[in-house]
């Protein structure tokens, strides 16, 4: 070799034969890993077909976003960072292996001169290091700091983590004895390896003892690489391949809702068997790396349920591993027990924090479907509620009021008188048939009117958007009443609607155009931040009071608006706001969600009182709101709390500041 | 075993106060425009039904006497819980005839269906609240009786039924065939029905009969010598009443309205 | 002479509350009617030879007894028997029932065996132009139809706790007793347990309801409630936060997410009135709220209201009803 050129020579101490035999378990061992991974795609292949491979831009685009520059991971910051050595770390060292591949089988002589240096030596090593320190703070996290969200006991997490700290300190080790033993002119460049190589010397090591402990260790650290790669698809290891397509392949707009289902072509109605689940769901039990994060916020489980979606997905791996084929419907209410199916809010606090975006809710949603149409067996509060959703149109047994007495006394236009108006106020059940939202609605109708809005109601002829059937899984029952709504607006050539309910506007926006329903829907938080911006609504009357938001789910993490009702708060002279600790993308769930409204919420603590605690710790004197279903969960907080803290919707805050009314 | 449950639909007795009216040329509720639901205590008297047929193998039908146009609704949700076969008896007055004309016609329609070992009503619908169908059906068709029934227990022998009474239950055993009215109870929540059974529905029997059809017992005209003299809704004062004065004057003062109001 | 019977019932023995309340429905109208008021008294056991002297206290001249081992408690058909047998001997133009647990099984079938015109669930009776005028509620409470009969004979079943006891009227009284061949064989049902349960009995079908709420401020408070009910004849149920504190059991929750009731009367405790309770009483024919808060929103509900601490307001007001329904 032309001692000029820096490079250096692969396979050194390592008889020709050896190179043989290295290539023989190598590609013993990628047979090994690519049956394994066979296994798996087997498996995926049962689900029903899904398209998630288009458009192709905006998933490149969070590929690039979550896995090259960990943006969910860093959530948790301290795991964050040192993830990102490993991944970083080993990524380099990746295609530092591909490089001596084509130096080595295709010929191509890249490996030398300034690209050696800079690249396959200093760079490796320091993120060689960058590796063996992530590797360090995971086992420090996970055995001395023992990191809550993490399960304990499993042999393979341990097992794992010293595998790749034993490879990156024999690689380091063996570069080292090489470089001890080729006495490499270009060693410096490689400070770690150099450094040992100094430590080789100064212990007084042998020539022969750096060829034999160089030989040894190259094939130990062979062998644990031909060990993890077999290993990958057998363990949580097969993260590093399915997580980066998992991250393309992930759920656009509308991320927490299931399918549509098409009743005429169905055989079986929801999920429990395998093979009703799609491919994407199938692939995702894959993907988990048990890192914890999604029980770690989720609601049910931080107030003592039993549901964790982190069990959710791993006990249908399990049984997916078990059973290794379709499987009879076993999987709701069985493997996956009804009483954690039934303690989901929906809020995708879960999917929100998954850095490999697992989709838990619509798997749970499925398996409810099939409790709630195939077995029709639901809890009893939430079957009440669909009987009144069947009987009269709305779940709220025993309200005993007419759906326009919200109403009553007040000069708004109606469709079915025959009047006519550019925009449709969607009322919907909650707010319509509880009286606290009444002077919310009122509020609202004030002030679109005043920000010169012509606005219609539908008065008796609304019915149920259908969202509370959908969320206990009676699709059947949604599409019934959807179809019903979508003719009425289209008979009235409905074409704007606002709404002050963020789930009739997530089922407006994202579900019934599905069905044939196309209309332009605004929430009211959007509809009165482009009021107020426009000018068009001018709050005048200061309301001395720290106010805190809270962010619904169905606005906030279904649909991506924090902003526009933090607008309007700011908009109201005298408002100083504050943020409750678990806000926006973090916010924690009122607990109605789901259907859950119509649930006991008798194990462990109530999630609207922890809620309301929290918004009570912000400091705030009023918590806004922007959801029917909130408000009742919290005014029910702030009672059984006894705190002066009161809830208001941003309209009743904006309402009071434009009129003075109190 | 053969069971029919005869159903009704009532106007939604959750109906907000304010659309409750009473049409004075028929004394009855005014009906039109408002939701109609099946009677509540019918859905209990289906379930107790149902459970027979999951039971056992019971074949359960269910009958109703109203104008046609209206009981698609109640009889869609029978036959989608589970029930065999519909029959219709279409009778445009249905909603004004008393219970006691009911029951002679719902006789006369249970002998035409032929065999029924059981005959399950509500213990009392939902509107007119006689709670006289059940008894009377009894007697026009020769059965055993006993009403405000929670559960029935069938083995060999005779059947056992749970009597829900003010304090407590008696086990009655009853020769069949009987008639069977049912009060509401945690055994007897009325199911949900499997959407599979909710299109199925679609292809179950319903046979529609008219009133010449039947041929009703000669026990004389049961409505004859009793007249409805008016049905009116009280004058609702919206305002509480405060009662004032120390606690034993409040006291009094509030035991005397209960007695006034005939609540004690 | 043309009678109205009376049917009274002792099946352990002792008379029952609600025949006397049957009587003062037949004193209401004999007058009117010029009708004579005869009471048949069935039922088995030793205090059936004392039971004709209350009626006789409480103006009732002329007793039929009939005492037979089959008349106990719950056996219908027995006492259907029995009825049919008294009445197709006495011929009466009118006969009263009470519509209690026994009443609402027999009333309507001894109509059809005596060809009778039949009111079920009356809450009030009175005569005028020969004919008898009952009142009963319809449609869930929310309406009274007035029925008049004119047709003979005729069976009215009375709601129990209606009428008002009648005031004590002694008069001389026979008593004859009236011997039926009844055989067990002879009965298509048979009574063969009867079972006594404390638990939330039928909170649903109570016709009273107490109901209390945060302001009872724990569970001790509700054992006054549980005397008020029990003096009223009604049930005790509560609304969400005594259940959810533990103060309750679950099952006497009242309201949006409980138990819907309709009771004909809902005294409320303590409670605040916040909606989603009263969803679930509002079809009560009478509120009456009691809580020391003049702004709570159960007034706006509530028919009569007395803000006043319930601790003062609850022990006299049992101690008064006791003493007016002279318990």
């Amino acid at each position: 070799m032309d001692p000029l050129v820096p490079t250096r020579e692969i396979y050194w101490n390592i008889p020709l034969i050896g190179v043989v035999v290295m290539y023989l378990l190598a590609a013993a061992s990628v047979g090994v890993f690519g049956h394994g991974v066979y296994q798996h795609f087997r498996m995926w292949r049962l689900g029903q077909p899904v398209d998630r491979l288009t458009p192709v831009w905006p998933r490149l685009r969070s590929v690039l976003l979550h896995v090259a520059a960990h943006g969910r991971l860093l959530a948790d910051r301290t795991s964050g960072i040192y993830h990102l050595a490993l991944f970083w770390g080993f990524a380099f060292l990746l295609v530092g292996t591909m490089v001596v591949f084509v130096q080595a089988d295709l010929r191509l002589p890249i490996m030398r001169g300034a690209f050696y240096l800079y690249f396959q030596s200093l760079a490796l090593d320091l993120m060689g290091a960058a590796a063996t320190a992530g590797v360090a703070a995971a086992l420090v996290m996970r055995y001395i700091f023992k990191s809550p969200r993490l399960r304990r006991g499993i042999l393979s997490d341990g097992v794992i983590l010293w595998l790749l700290g034993a490879i990156l300190v024999t690689g380091f080790l063996v570069e080292g004895l090489r470089i001890a033993g080729t006495r490499d002119p270009w060693g410096p460049w490689s400070p770690v390896g150099y450094q040992i190589s100094v430590l080789a010397g100064m212990v007084g090591m042998s020539p022969s003892t750096v060829r034999d402990s160089h030989a040894i260790l190259w094939w130990v650290h062979f062998a644990l690489s031909m060990v993890f790669i077999a290993y990958i698809p057998r363990s949580k290891l097969f993260h590093l391949l399915l997580a980066p397509v998992n991250v393309y392949l992930r759920p656009l707009a509308d991320a927490g809702s299931p399918r549509l289902v098409d009743f005429e072509k169905v055989e079986r109605f929801g999920a429990s068997a395998f093979s009703d689940l799609t491919w994407k769901d199938l692939f995702d039990l894959d993907v988990c790396t048990e890192c914890g994060r999604c029980t770690a916020l989720c609601p049910a489980n931080t107030t003592g349920k039993l549901l964790s979606p982190m069990h959710v997905v791993l006990d249908l791996r399990d049984e997916m591993k078990r059973t290794g084929r379709a499987s009879a419907p076993t999987l709701a209410g069985g493997v996956v027990q009804a009483e954690a199916l039934w303690g989901c809010t929906t809020c995708l606090a879960c999917m929100e924090a998954c850095p490999v975006f697992i989709e838990h809710v619509p798997k749970i949603v499925e398996m409810r479907r099939y409790l709630a149409m195939e077995e029709a067996v639901v809890p009893d509060l939430m079957g009440e509620a669909l009987r009144s959703l069947e009987a009269r149109g709305h779940p709220f047994r025993g309200a005993g009021i007419a759906r326009t007495a919200w109403a009553e006394g007040l000069e708004v236009k109606s469709l079915p008188s025959g009047d006519a108006a550019e925009w449709l106020l969607w009322v919907g059940c909650a707010a319509a048939m509880n009286e606290r939202n009444h002077s919310t609605l009122r509020a609202l109708v004030r002030v679109l009117h005043a920000g010169g809005v012509d606005l219609a109601i539908l008065g008796d002829e609304e019915t149920c958007t259908g969202d509370p059937a959908r969320a206990m899984g009676n699709e059947y029952l949604f599409q019934t009443l959807a179809r019903q709504n979508i003719e009425t607006l289209d008979r009235y050539r409905v074409k704007k609607i606002v709404t002050a309910c963020p789930h009739c506007y997530n089922t407006f926006k994202h579900t019934y155009p599905q069905m044939g329903g196309r209309y332009e829907v605004w929430h009211h938080s959007q509809l009165l931040a482009h009021l107020v911006e426009a000018g068009r609504i001018a709050p005048a009357a200061p309301t001395d009071s720290i106010v805190a938001f809270h962010d619904p789910c169905y606005l906030g993490r279904h649909n991506g608006e924090y902003a526009a009702p933090r607008g309007v708060l700011r908009a109201i002279p005298g408002v100083r706001t504050v943020e409750i600790s678990h806000c926006r993308e973090n916010g924690f769930c009122c607990g109605a969600g789901g259907g859950l409204y119509w649930s006991e919420d008798r194990t462990g603590q109530r999630i609207n009182h922890v809620r309301t605690d929290q918004a009570v710790a912000s400091g705030a004197q009023i918590v806004a709101t922007a959801c029917p279903f909130c408000m009742l969960m919290i005014e029910d907080g702030v009672a059984a709390r006894e705190t002066p803290v009161r809830p208001l919707d941003i309209a009743e805050l904006l309402d009071r500041s434009i009129t003075g009314s109190r | 075993m053969d069971v029919v449950v005869c159903l009704k639909q009532v106007v939604d007795p959750e109906l907000p106060v304010r659309d409750f009216a009473v049409d004075p040329g028929t004394q009855r509720q005014v009906r039109e425009g408002r939701p109609l639901v099946i009677s509540t205590y019918d859905e209990n008297a289906l379930e107790v039904a149902l459970q027979l047929k999951d039971a056992s193998g019971a074949k359960v039908k269910v009958l109703t006497l109203g104008p046609q146009a209206a009981v698609g609704d109640a009889i869609r949700l029978a036959l989608a819980m589970g029930a065999d076969e519909a029959i219709v008896v279409d009778d445009p007055r249905a909603p004004e005839l008393s219970g006691a004309e009911k029951a002679r016609m719902l006789a006369a329609a249970i002998r035409r269906i032929g065999h029924a070992d059981l005959v399950l009503t509500g213990c009392e619908s939902a509107d007119w609240v006689e709670r006289v169908v059940a008894p009377l059906l009894a007697e026009d068709l020769d059965a055993a009786c006993v009403t405000f029934v929670s559960r029935v227990e069938s083995g060999d022998g005779a059947p056992v039924v749970r009597r829900l009474v003010e304090d407590g239950c008696h086990l009655v055993e009853v020769r069949l065939p009987a008639v069977l009215s049912v009060t509401s109870d945690e055994s007897n929540r009325p199911r949900l029905p499997k959407v599979k059974d909710i299109m199925a529905a679609k292809r179950k029997p319903v046979h529609t009969w008219s009133p010449a059809d039947l041929t009703c017992s000669s026990a004389g005209d049961p409505g004859a010598g009793v007249e409805v003299r008016g049905v009116v809704v009280p004058e609702r004062t919206s305002r509480c009443e405060f009662l004032s004065g120390d606690p034993a004057e409040q006291v009094a003062a509030l035991a005397q309205r209960l007695r006034d109001q005939k609540l004690l | 002479m043309p009678d109205i019977l009376v049917v009274a019932t002792a099946p352990d023995g002792k008379l029952s509350r609600s025949s006397l309340e049957l009587v003062a429905g037949a004193h209401a109208i004999s007058g009117p009617l010029g009708l004579g008021v005869t009471a048949l008294l069935l039922g088995t056991g030793p205090g059936l030879a004392d039971a004709p002297q209350v009626l006789h206290h409480h103006g009732v001249a002329r007793v039929l007894r009939v005492d037979h081992p089959l008349l106990t408690a719950g056996e219908s058909d027995a006492y259907l028997r029995a009825i049919e047998k008294a009445a197709r001997a006495e011929r009466p133009e009118i006969v009263l029932v009470s519509a209690d647990t026994m009443g609402r099984d027999i009333a309507a079938r001894l109509a059809w065996r005596l060809g009778a015109a039949l009111v079920t669930e009356c809450f009030e009776l009175a005569a005028g132009d020969g004919a008898v005028v009952a009142r009963r509620q319809v449609y869930g409470g929310r309406a009274v139809a007035t029925m008049a009969v004119t047709r003979r004979p005729a069976v009215f079943s009375i709601k129990p706790r209606s009428l008002d006891v009648p005031a004590p009227a002694p008069v001389p009284g026979t008593v004859e007793d009236l011997a039926v061949e009844m055989d067990p064989g002879d009965l298509p049902t048979r009574v063969r347990q009867v079972l006594r349960e404390q638990s939330d009995v039928g909170l649903e079908d109570a016709q009273v309801v107490v109901g209390g709420g945060r302001g009872m401020g724990g569970p001790d408070g509700f054992a006054q409630l549980g005397e008020l009910a029990s003096v009223l004849g009604g049930a005790v149920g509560a609304s969400r936060p005594p259940a959810d504190s533990g103060w309750v059991p679950l099952s006497w929750q009242v309201g949006q997410t409980g138990k819907t009731i309709r009771p004909a009367l809902y005294v409320a405790v303590g409670i605040s009135g916040a909606t989603q309770h009263v969803a679930g009483v509002s079809g009560s024919r009478v509120i009456v709220a009691i809580n020391r808060d003049p702004e709570a929103p159960i007034f706006s509900v509530a028919h009569l209201g007395i803000v006043a601490d319930y601790r003062e307001i609850v022990p006299p007001l049992i101690a008064k009803i006791k003493e007016l329904k002279g318990l």
